[in-house]
């Protein structure tokens, strides 16, 4: 066979406008899962009580069932349930938010327990507002110590967002395989979106094994 | 007269208002956790200006006891007045009360990402309400005392274990607290750091701080401490003057005790 780039230019409009729709799943979804992967993880942070049980549940739930399923069941079971119609776009944003919700609270949580409980102690003993223990003592080498696995979870979260064809949303998988379909150039279009995924997420892995090295090597001193 | 009065409080030492000010009253407190009772009952008073040195074998509650006083650790049962603030108290009152009694750690628990200037000026600044200028101004004075003014733009790893250490007594200090609380300051440092931190606090109890110190540097507790505690078990065993507590033992585990601890060396000179 030979490797038909015609197809490739003649459509690789649609290709980028599904690139365009898959970074933007990603972003959305990752800022819905921040927020709500925040609230999750202070309420297990809680260690004890109605409410850090129901997060332990909430992230228990969405961390077990396979992505597929839950991008399924939002887009077609949820809607039954509360009797209204939402978009296949919201229902795929929703689930994505719901799967990185429960990841993100995880690596949360991690983080703020990454700080050594003295740092706490300390600030306590010096009657610092609880606000500013959260921000000034806890937030800084929390964050440092989780940034590379919240940028390694984006780089999932990306590849789960190709799921999203499934349910008919035009991200880029989407524009490869109907445009497959529609010239049977799959190998073109199939290789191309593959290169496109390889260009936004390994530079995105090596920026966490940059982040990692620096963390342990100022973790060394 | 008048002269003669300056003169007197010129010289006045600390033992001048003890008797009369207490400013902690432990009654009967008792920790547990689970079934290990950590606590078993003690009770004290800690006058204005005394320097209390809390010795005893380890597991016997003296650092537990040490941070019931500033709410670190939950009593179970009794109370504590310290200061105008009765333990177990509010969150708010916590606070309040932990503003004016400062704590240094065996572990310095410095901020490790802040350098040492805004370890020392954060605490003034957000529960004081301080400015900034008048709070660089104090940890510089303050870090002047402690003799570590040139490091003042370093981070705490950047610092020897005794500097780490006389920070962490600064940034205690910058709050201005009216009691301070040391839990086994010198016992993370290396043998030739130890003196510099006991130097730092031999300094604090001639200018009359008020300071509980738990303890394994037995000639610092003969020299300095105006009293002994002896702790075992969860309870008070023995509290008496340096010169009474290490010439005459009262409690045979006192005996063991001062025994082991001589043998072994570990008292430093």
């Amino acid at each position: 066979m030979r490797f038909d780039t015609h197809q490739l230019v003649l459509n690789y409009h649609l290709i980028l406008s599904g690139l365009k729709i898959t970074c933007l799943i990603s972003l959305i979804s990752l800022g819905f899962g921040v927020v709500l992967g925040l609230v999750l993880c202070l309420g297990k942070l809680r260690d004890k009580g109605i409410i850090y049980r129901v997060c332990c549940g909430i992230i228990d739930f969405f961390r077990t069932i396979p992505e597929v399923v839950l991008i399924f069941w939002v887009y077609s079971c949820l809607p039954l349930l509360l009797s209204f119609r939402i978009s296949a776009e919201a229902s795929g944003v929703l689930a994505l938010s719901l799967f990185a919700a429960a990841y993100l609270a995880e690596i949360f949580r991690a983080g703020v327990l990454s700080v050594p409980r003295g740092q706490v102690e300390a600030s306590l003993s010096l009657g610092i507002p609880e606000f500013y223990i959260w921000s000034r003592i806890i937030f800084p080498p929390a964050l440092r110590n989780m940034m590379p696995a919240i940028v390694n979870f984006l780089t999932e979260l990306i590849k789960a967002t190709s799921l999203l064809s499934a349910i008919g949303i035009a991200e880029m998988s989407y524009q490869a395989t109907i445009l497959g379909n529609k010239t049977f150039a799959y190998v073109e279009f199939l290789s191309a979106i593959a290169v496109l995924y390889f260009l936004i997420i390994f530079p995105l892995s090596l920026s966490v094994r940059t982040m990692e090295k620096r963390r342990l090597a100022s973790a060394g001193n | 007269m008048q002269v003669l009065e300056i003169e007197r409080s010129m010289d006045m030492k600390k033992r001048e208002t003890k008797d009369n000010d207490v400013v902690i009253r432990c009654k009967n407190i008792k920790k547990s956790y689970g079934r290990f009772q950590v606590l078993n009952g003690i009770s004290t008073e800690v006058h204005a200006g005394e320097v209390v040195c809390i010795v005893g074998p380890s597991g016997g509650g003296k650092s537990t006891f040490l941070r019931t006083l500033n709410a670190l650790e939950p009593i179970n049962e009794g109370s504590i007045d310290i200061l105008d603030v009765r333990l177990p108290a509010s969150k708010k009152s916590v606070e309040h009360l932990r503003r004016e009694v400062g704590m240094v750690f065996q572990s310095f628990n410095l901020f490790m990402h802040m350098s040492v200037r805004e370890n020392l000026i954060l605490a003034p600044m957000t529960a004081s309400k301080i400015s900034r200028s008048e709070a660089n101004k104090r940890a510089e004075i303050l870090l002047n005392r402690v003799d570590i003014s040139d490091q003042i733009d370093k981070f705490p790893g950047q610092l020897s274990g005794g500097q780490q250490q006389r920070v962490a007594i600064a940034r205690a200090l910058a709050m201005e607290p009216r009691i301070m609380l040391f839990d086994e300051p010198t016992s993370a440092l290396d043998p030739e750091m130890v003196n510099e931190v006991l130097d730092v606090m031999r300094d604090l109890a001639q200018s009359g701080m008020t300071m509980l110190v738990v303890t394994h540097e037995m000639n610092f507790a003969r020299e300095v401490g105006d009293r002994v505690m002896f702790m075992v078990d969860g309870r008070l065993a023995v509290s008496s003057s340096p010169n009474e507590f290490f010439e005459n033992p009262t409690d045979p585990r006192q005996s063991a005790f001062l025994s082991k601890i001589i043998s072994s060396g570990a008292s430093r000179p």
